[in-house]
């Protein structure tokens, strides 16, 4: 299964990066011309450029949010606490089109749902990021962020629940409220959902490509061009395989030294049982 | 003894005639596309009723990602269906290998001189992208279309405002519908496609086929005439004819709600427009019987100049898979989708205009409707040519468009970005 299923799909890809451009088929053996052609590409690079700063605002900020709503529902709510649970995580489960209709209806001036409100305080919206290349890329991170900000609150209610009472019990008794408590006690214990979702957050931003795709399909002038869009015309649009494997192979790299570093630095700490034994 | 042996040579006969009846109830004929569904089982309903025994079954796609991408799964596993709906030029010729060569097929069908039936623009498209001396045709055109710049003529009438003639008249109209709360032209210019149909509706006023020929190698982008094709399509967003905002909308599905809603003054379509009002109830009082719309193409953008001719060409097509070249039935549903019951049932939801001269809707079309689509019809023949052979050219041109509407890059700048993947894709 390992073999049909995994192996095999990555050699294709790689085999068909070093072959000529076919719309169905890898051609003739061409050697590293589609990784060269690649480099000299300003558009990868302004993906590589998109994608850094996706993984590096998207990332931290769902988990910021995400733990602070986690922990005002744990901790601070009495009632309710399914209601709310829910209704943060109702845009995970979400079909992602609907978000980009909503979102871009949002964004949109003179007829937009935020131009509804906002024209009651006699503002009117001249224009929509969507369609300016300096913010366009900002405009779907947020969009990324509210999307997924519900899964990073549900790992964090499931850390806090296992934090034990006792814990609690002490950290008041040592006098650990507001801040201090957050970084001494909350911080630390839930230190391996945090490693979890960087490392999920990380494997998502290599993956993103339907709200891109939907909202913006990497323009305007591939100004919100990520991996998958790109990869995606080349590949299907363009048909351009073999550009489109070379690609997807630098993709795949990518993913595994991100992964690699990870493993190194957290992944004995990944593995609860060897932190128990230690 | 002679009754017996008529009995059982009878009952013989009744043997073998059971099978061949329960085959022909079981030949299936397997159709994939984007056309929208309903009009497709009308089509569907017509063809069975026609020939019972054989089932088409269809399967709907939205275009993008999910068709182009079960399309190509399905050539690169060789399990694409009998038929496949596809556009001329790029995306045909992706496909060319897995299609068979129709025209055998077409003049076996309805004699050797059908071409003489189908529109020049449909058969000029139909070989785009083909191999030097392949004059093959792997697609039949189902239906055509022609653009136009569509507008709401009650909004007009409200405002006093009359068809543009000219570009300063373009702007003051959009400055007028703007100051009165409409939006004045909807451009969903995040959507390349209606980008290059407004580009090609200016390149074309400009000098006609002259983007035929440059993305053909024969004249540079940077020829005169589409510097400043790319210029006037700045203009259109520097003066505020499109609305603001524009190149972060889509014209589907917000621009054609807002438009059917009676919020946008203008909008740059196609004849396909009118299958609006086709649609199931409720419709907006401008949709009904598309009494609050109609067309005209784009006025001269240029001192001097020329308003844009038609514009347009082949809306759908559909190829025979070599898989279908194997099912003797799948043809005669090709044949009948794009010259037959079939056909006739989409012009009767007024789906797009026939690729075949010698049809027209039939059922409730109203005098409104049949105005307007007799003037598309009449203008269809001399269409200039709205398709891309190369996907690679399409999408440079896209991405330009996009950039000088932008402001960051400027129209020579854009246009020698699309001659440098010109002469990369020809060479």
């Amino acid at each position: 299964m390992f073999l049909v299923f995994i192996v095999y799909p990555i050699l294709w890809v790689i085999s068909g990066s070093l072959r000529g451009n076919g719309s169905l088929h890898p051609t003739a053996f061409v050697g590293l011309d589609h990784y060269r052609q690649v480099f000299q590409d300003p558009v990868f690079w302004r993906v590589l450029l998109n994608m850094f700063l996706w993984g590096l605002i998207t990332i931290p900020v769902q988990m910021v949010i995400g733990g602070t709503i986690a922990y005002l529902i744990e901790r601070h709510t009495t009632r309710s606490k399914t209601f709310f649970r829910v209704m943060f995580f109702l845009p995970v489960i979400t079909n992602v089109s609907v978000i980009s209709i909503v979102w871009s209806q949002m964004y949109a001036p003179y007829y937009g749902i935020i131009q509804h409100y906002v024209k009651f305080v006699g503002l009117q919206l001249t224009t929509s990021p969507l369609g300016d290349p300096s913010l366009v890329i900002y405009a779907l991170i947020l969009v990324n962020i509210w999307q997924w900000t519900g899964f990073s609150m549900i790992m964090y209610v499931a850390g806090l629940n296992n934090i034990p009472s006792e814990l609690w019990d002490a950290a008041k008794i040592d006098g650990a409220y507001g801040w201090r408590l957050a970084m001494g006690v909350i911080v630390p214990l839930l230190s391996p959902v945090t490693r979890s979702l960087l490392l999920l957050g990380v494997i998502g931003t290599l993956q993103t490509f339907p709200i891109v795709h939907l909202m913006t399909d990497g323009g305007p002038d591939h100004a919100s061009e990520i991996f998958g869009t790109y990869i995606f015309k080349q590949g299907f649009v363009i048909g351009d395989l073999g550009y489109a494997s070379a690609l997807s192979t630098l993709v795949l790299l990518i993913a595994l030294v991100l992964t690699i570093i990870q493993i190194v630095a957290f992944g004995a700490q990944l593995n609860p049982n060897q932190k128990r034994l230690a | 003894m002679k009754m017996y042996k008529i009995a059982v040579a009878l009952s013989g006969l009744a043997c073998l005639l059971v099978p061949v009846a329960n085959g022909n109830e079981n030949r299936e004929i397997t159709v994939w596309s984007w056309f929208i569904t309903s009009t497709m089982q009308k089509s569907i309903k017509a063809f069975q009723e026609k020939n019972p025994g054989l089932k088409v079954t269809y399967t709907y796609y939205n275009y993008s990602p999910e068709y182009i991408t079960a399309l190509k799964a399905a050539a690169a596993s060789n399990s694409l269906p009998d038929i496949i709906g596809l556009q001329p030029g790029s995306l045909t010729q992706q496909y060319r290998e897995q299609l068979v060569p129709l025209s055998p097929y077409a003049s076996k069908e309805w004699g050797n001189d059908w071409t003489s039936k189908v529109f020049p623009i449909a058969l000029k498209q139909l070989t785009m992208g083909n191999p030097t001396n392949d004059s093959n045709f792997y697609i039949l055109p189902q239906e055509c279309q022609v653009l136009a710049i569509w507008y709401n003529k009650e909004i007009f009438q409200k405002l006093g405002l009359t068809v543009p003639q000219t570009y300063q008249d373009l702007v003051s109209v959009a400055k007028k519908l703007s100051d009165n709360g409409y939006i004045p032209m909807y451009q969903g210019a995040a959507d390349g496609w209606q980008n290059e149909n407004v580009f090609l509706m200016i390149a074309n006023q400009l000098s006609p086929g002259l983007t035929d020929q440059a993305q053909a190698g024969k004249v540079p982008w940077n020829s005169p005439a589409l510097v400043s094709a790319m210029q006037c399509w700045m203009n259109l967003f520097k003066d505020h004819v499109f609305q603001e905002g524009a190149l972060g909308a889509r014209a589907y599905p917000t621009g054609a709600q807002l438009f059917a809603q009676g919020r946008v003054g203008m909008m740059a379509l196609g004849s396909w427009w009118m299958q609006e009002s086709k649609f199931p109830p409720p419709l907006s009082r401008y949709i009904q019987n598309m009494s609050g719309f109609d067309f005209f193409y784009l006025p001269a953008l240029t001192q001097g100049g020329k308003s844009s001719p038609p514009v347009g060409g082949v809306d759908i097509g559909y190829g025979l898979t070599k898989n279908g070249a194997r099912n003797p039935e799948a043809w005669k549903f090709l044949a009948s989708l794009v010259r037959g019951d079939a056909l006739q049932q989409a012009l009767n939801d007024l789906n797009d205009l026939p690729s075949f001269s010698g049809f027209e809707p039939a059922g409730e079309i109203t005098p409104n409707i049949k105005q307007m689509y007799d003037r598309f019809i009449a203008d269809l023949p001399r269409a200039e040519n709205q398709r891309f052979a190369i996907p690679a050219i399409a999408d440079a041109l896209d991405n330009a468009l996009a950039g000088v509407a932008s402001g960051t890059v400027s129209p020579e700048e854009a246009l020698k970005r699309i001659q440098d993947v010109t002469d990369k894709a020809l060479k």
